[in-house]
This record gives C-alpha cells, structure tokens and sequence, in this order.
C-alpha cells in the first residue's frame, strides 16, 4: 500500500523537477535580464552615493529619490524645486509624444501605400523601408546633423532661395531633436502598420464602396479599425525608445535641450550620482508604464463602444 | 416606386430593363500577358427578375459582377442601369449592392452595426435606421442575434446577414457572387428557397452567380451560360435545359447524351431525320453539319425508354452496368457504333425489372426529345 503512495510521490517529484527543467531557460532569461536589473535600480536607488560615483553599499539614504524632484540650493542650503529635472520630463513626453504623432500621421499613409502595391512591388518597398536600419543610429544622426547646420544644404538652400538672408539657428533645438526622432523611429511605425494591412482583408474595402462609403469613410470606418493593433505596436514602438532617447537629443540637441536618457546618462558619468541616476530611470520606467497603461485602455475602449 | 420620376425606357417585351450589358470586353493585364476575361458580352437583365450567371471556374462570372458593382471597369463596352449609362459613377454612387462569396462583413462591428452601415453612409437618421436595421432582421430571421459580432455566428448565420446588409440600402440591383458555395448541402437547400422568398418579397433584381447548374435551374428566372468569358445563351431554365444551343450548355446543363450522328432527311423546317448508331431518329433544332454531313445530338437520359425485344426505330444497346439510386434506375449502356449511353428509368415497385451485364435492350427516343446542337463548335479565338 504504502509503496504505491511512495511511487506515486516520486512520480510527482520526478515531474515536477521536469517541469522545473523545462522552465529553467526561461526563468533564467527573466531574473537575469529583467527582474535581476530591475532589482538593482531599486536597490541603488536608495543608497547613498559614493563619493567617486557608485553607491555606498549599506548607507540607506533616500537622497536620491529627493534629488529627482527637489534640491539643495549651493548658497543658502534651502530646498527648491529641482526645475531643470522636471523641464527635461517635460520635454521627454512632449518631444516622444509628438514623434509619435507625427510617425503616425506619415507612417499610416506609407504602410497604406506599400500595402496596395503588387506583390512583387511590396517587398521592394519594404526592404527601402529597412535600409537605414543597416546604418549606425550614430552616422545617421550625424548626417541629419550636417543637413542641419548653420552651413549645411538646408540653410544653405533657404538662403539661396532667398528666404533667409543669414543662417538659420536650426541644429540644438527642440525642431531638430523631433526631426531626429521622427527620421530614426519612422519604420518602426511603418512596419507594425504595413503588417496589419496586408493581413486586412480588402474585400472590406472594397465592402464599404459598395456600401455607399465614400474613400474618406471607407478609411475611417473600416481600414482604421481594421488595422488598430498595427497603429497601437507602431505607437508603442516609437513611444518608449523615443521617451529614452540617448543618441539624438545628445547629438542634435546640444547640451542644453537633454531628455531624460541624457540626464540619466550624466548622473552615472560626470554627476557621479548613481541613486539619482537610478531614481530617474525608475521614474521613467513609471512613466512609459502608465502611458501605456493609459493609450493601451482607450483605445480599446474605443473599440468596445463600437461594439455597442 | 421610382417609376414616375425617370424617363421612360425603351422596353423589351413588357418589363423595364435594370441592367443591360452591351459589347463588354474586359482584359487583365496588358500586351503579350493580356487575358480577356470577359469577350463581347451583352445581356439583357430585366427589373424584377432572378437572373442566374452560370458558368464554370475562372468563366468570367466574378469579373462581370465587379464591372457592374464598379470595382473593376470595361475595357470596352457600356453597362447601362434603367437605360443610363453608369460607367462614370464609382462603386458607392451605384445603387447596386453586393453580397460577397466571403461575406466581407466588418469584424469589429456587430451584426445590427453591420446591416446598419449602409444606411449611416447614406445619411439615414438614427431613428430611421434602426427600424428598418430591425425590419432587415426579421426579414432574414436574425432578430435575436443583432448584437453579436460577426466572428460569433455561424456561416450560415453570417451569410443572413451579409444579404440583409445588402438588401438594407434598398438597392435596384442586388449582386451575389455564390453566395451559397460555402455552405454544406442542407442549409444551400434551404437558403435557395430563402434566397427566392426574399425576391420576391423585396422585388429587387437579382442578379446571382453560380456554377451549381442545379442550383440555378431551381432558382432563376432566367440563366445565362458562361464559358470562357463568353456567353452561350440566355434563356429561362427550361429552354436552357431542353434547347440547349451547344455542346458545351448541353454538357454544363443536367446529364446528357450526345451523339454523332448522320442526317439522312428533312422531316419539317426543323426537324430531321437523322441516322444514329444503326437506327433513325428525328431531332429538332437547327443542323450545324459540319461538311460530311455529321451532326451532334443530344438525347436526356430520361427521354429514352427501355425495350426488351426490337421495335422499329429503336437503337440497339448493351447493358454495361445497372446503378440503383432511389427515385431512378441508371443504366450504363454501350450502342454498337462504340459510344456510351446513360439511361434514366423512374423506378416504381410493381415494374421492377433486373437488368444484368450483358443484356441485349432496345432504346426508344421520346418523341420530340433528341435535340440537334449546332455543330461541336468549341470556342474560337
Ligand atoms: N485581377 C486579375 N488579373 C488577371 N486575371 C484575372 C484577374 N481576375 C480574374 N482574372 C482571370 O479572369 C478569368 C475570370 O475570372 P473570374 O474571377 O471572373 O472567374 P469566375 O467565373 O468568377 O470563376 P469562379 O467560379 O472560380 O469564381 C480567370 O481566368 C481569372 O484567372
Ligand atoms: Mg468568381
């Protein structure tokens, strides 16, 4: 009697220590490249900062936290609204925001275009699409750059056109960060959305004509809806690496028009103060989560009021 | 309805033309790799009718659909509705609606949403709208299912509401691309019936693609035969069935036999006395010798009796096989020119007669039942 029980458990045991196995790697992959980092932000983030950068192991301290939103002001000693952080927030979601916006709006009629060319005719297009993935993010940025420049084609153009008499400030603004932005995260945009309509069934369209839908109700009605968990990767996509761009505001901004990845980027290099470096992260971290959470709820939403 | 408010078109015989299609050529593609679809089509398709376009795959049938619900336009060739000339109007100024052979009904709108976006694109009023979305409901059974998505009702289901989206806007003509191929045989059986109630109830002109040559003789007013983007002949079911003008409808149209034979004589202005393996028989039509004097003939399984001993004017046959099939006997034959005959014979339990292989029989032609063909003209081109 006893010996069936017995089996019975090492069979469990044995299945189990299987089950384990089989969902090792995966696990792995998680704390290691997810949970494990994570764990180390919050950790950081709540000790003191060692003096040649680093954090004091074992010295708590939630300066870094405060640091985010206020600081010590180096004559007086008072606290005050740590404005430069708050304006570099700011900045982050209104610029990853926009770039969204606009990828969508020149994304949509891109996909839309390459979705209703011949077979052959679209992967040709496609691959356009993706060629300046092939180039280093950093030439690329460095050519909008150039294009940019108070002695590049642009400016130089708009003075020979006799626009402009002299040079137009164009590179280190917000304009040309956004430029950047939009160029770098377009196909990003392009491809989730081409992805969706080629899916899309076109005798739908072709449905709605007959249905009296003039083009631009046949858009709104049914090629939109129809192609929404395109729209919603694409702007997801664009959003968060946009939100915690590095490469373009440091090249395209200057040093005065940062987003959140510089000043992440400062407090671990010349700021030497890695719990504030780290309560940023998190801080953006909440913020792409919420903005998510947020973009992701309405739109369907949307689509459960259509439902009725 | 309309009838006071438009001119008055030139009739045929006594009904108002909807759609009339003259000399339509369609080519897909350009230079070498040009395919024409459709070559010279004109037809005559009058108000109020169940007009069936029947035809094999790839005939055409689709591709005329499309020229007239404007998804597609005419190489060459008018189509005109209630005599005006439409091709200048795209697809959502046609009052032309279409049921699609796949439904194409919009899956992130409910079953009302979807009988319903006709009317919004046409500007109806909500109010308006949802009565005659309700009235379009109980007209194709559905009322219960109004708020259910399209992905959560069955084919058959679907197809109900694909036709009441069509039939809501109250078009002139409706459009359906086989409509019933993707259901099984039962619910076909059973749409067909619900297909023609709905005809006849909304009186729209219906203008219906198949290549269910059975479904069509059950259903239409009249039939046009497709082949090879051509058409053969327009007529009612009936003379389709029994007058075919071709080899090919003959063949495309129910079971038949067709044979060569040999004129030998003119029995009156269309009828001739023709020689058919080893006995003489009279067939109607027009005889399309082809110079040696052979002619096709057509004979129905059905119209032929089957004798125990000779008679005259009888063709001689050997029983090859016997097929029991509830209603019918079907007896394979062999005549002595070589050729296979089917034969038909109703059943009934007093005259229950086992033939077997072997079985030397003679076969009588109904009267007025053997059909010349105008010649084995194939399609030239
Ligand atoms: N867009 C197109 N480009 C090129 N050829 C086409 C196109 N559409 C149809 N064809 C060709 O035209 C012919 C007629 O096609 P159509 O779709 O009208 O046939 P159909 O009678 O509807 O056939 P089925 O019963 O299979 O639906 C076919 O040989 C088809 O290959
Ligand atoms: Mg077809």
């Amino acid at each position: 009697m006893s010996s069936i029980a017995e089996m019975a458990a090492t069979r469990r045991t044995a299945e189990g220590r299987r089950r384990w196995l089989l969902k090792a790697p995966a696990l792995a992959t998680i704390v290691i490249a997810s949970v494990g980092p994570l764990a180390v932000m919050l950790v950081y983030s709540v000790m003191a900062k060692g003096a040649f950068g680093g954090v004091a192991l074992g010295h708590f301290s939630l300066d870094g936290w405060t640091n985010v939103f206020v600081e010590r002001d180096p004559f007086d000693d008072t606290l005050v609204l740590a404005d430069a952080n708050l304006i570099i927030f700011w900045r982050s979601i209104k610029l990853a925001l926009v770039a969204t916006l606009a990828t969508l709006l020149i994304g949509f009629p891109t996909a839309y275009y390459i979705a209703t060319r011949p077979e052959q005719v679209r992967s040709q297009w496609m691959l356009l699409i993706t060629i300046p993935f092939w180039t280093n993010l950093l030439i690329r940025t460095f050519a909008i750059m150039g294009l940019l420049s108070n002695q590049g084609p642009v400016n130089n153009i708009l003075i020979w056109a006799g626009l402009i008499d002299k040079p137009m400030q164009m590179l280190f603004t917000d304009g040309a960060v956004l430029l950047g932005l939009v160029y770098v995260y377009l196909p990003l945009m392009v491809l989730p959305i081409y992805a969706s309509l080629e899916r899309m069934d076109f005798n739908l369209v072709e449905a709605g004509y007959d249905l009296y839908a003039t083009r631009s109700k046949v858009l709104w009605h049914i090629v939109i809806p129809s192609c929404k968990p395109g729209l919603i990767a694409g702007s997801i996509l664009v959003f968060i690496p946009a939100i915690g761009a590095y490469v373009t505001p440091r090249v395209l901004g200057g040093g005065k028009n940062m987003m959140m990845g510089n000043l992440i980027e400062l407090q671990f290099g010349q700021g030497r103060n890695w719990p504030l470096g780290a309560a940023l992260s998190i801080c953006l971290l909440v913020i792409v989560t919420v903005a998510l959470i947020i973009y992701i709820r309405g739109s369907s939403g949307k689509e459960n009021a259509h439902g009725g | 309805m309309l009838a006071l408010s438009q001119p008055i078109q030139p009739q045929t015989a006594d009904r108002r033309l909807a759609v009339q299609a003259i000399g339509l050529h369609k080519s897909y593609g350009t230079g070498a790799s040009a395919f024409l679809a459709l070559d010279d089509v004109s037809i005559d398709i009058a108000e109020n009718e169940f007009f069936t376009l029947l035809g094999p795959s790839g005939c055409g049938k689709t591709t005329l659909l499309r020229l007239i619900a404007g998804f597609n336009f005419p190489t060459n060739g008018q189509i005109l509705l209630r005599g005006k000339d439409i091709a200048a109007l795209p697809p959502f100024r046609r009052p032309i609606n279409t049921v699609f052979q796949n439904y194409a009904l919009f899956p992130h709108m409910s079953v009302a949403e979807n009988i319903g976006f006709g009317l919004k694109m046409l500007g109806w009023t909500k109010s308006r709208s949802v009565d005659r979305v309700a009235a379009m409901l109980k007209l194709v059974r559905m009322e219960t299912l109004a708020d259910r998505r399209t992905s959560e009702i069955s084919g058959g289901q679907q197809q109900r509401v694909a036709l009441a989206r069509a039939l809501a806007p109250q078009p002139e003509v409706l459009l359906l691309d086989e409509p019933l191929s993707a259901l099984d045989y039962k619910l076909r059986k059973e749409m067909q019936v619900e297909l023609k109630r709905l005809q006849t109830e909304t009186g729209i002109t219906f203008i219906f693609v198949t290549h269910d040559q059975e479904e069509a003789l059950a259903m239409s007013d009249r039939i046009a035969v497709m082949n090879r983007g051509r058409v053969l002949q327009v007529g009612r079911p009936r003379e389709i069935y029994n007058a075919p003008v071709d080899r090919f409808v003959a063949d495309f149209i129910g079971e038949s036999n067709i044979l060569s034979g040999r004129l030998v004589g003119q029995a009156a202005a269309d009828a001739h006395q023709v020689r058919i393996a080893g006995a003489v028989a009279t067939a109607y039509g027009k005889a399309g010798t082809s110079g040696d004097g052979t002619v096709q003939v057509l004979i129905r399984p059905e119209h032929v009796d089957v004798l125990d001993s000779p008679s005259s004017d009888c063709i001689p046959a050997v029983v090859e096989d016997e097929v029991f099939v509830g209603t019918d006997t079907r007896l394979q034959l062999r005549l002595n020119d070589g050729s296979t005959f089917t034969a038909r014979l109703t059943n009934s339990p007093e005259q229950e007669k086992i033939r077997t292989s072997g079985t030397q029989v003679w076969l009588r032609i109904h009267s007025h039942s053997a059909r010349l063909l105008g010649g084995d003209h194939v399609q030239h081109r």
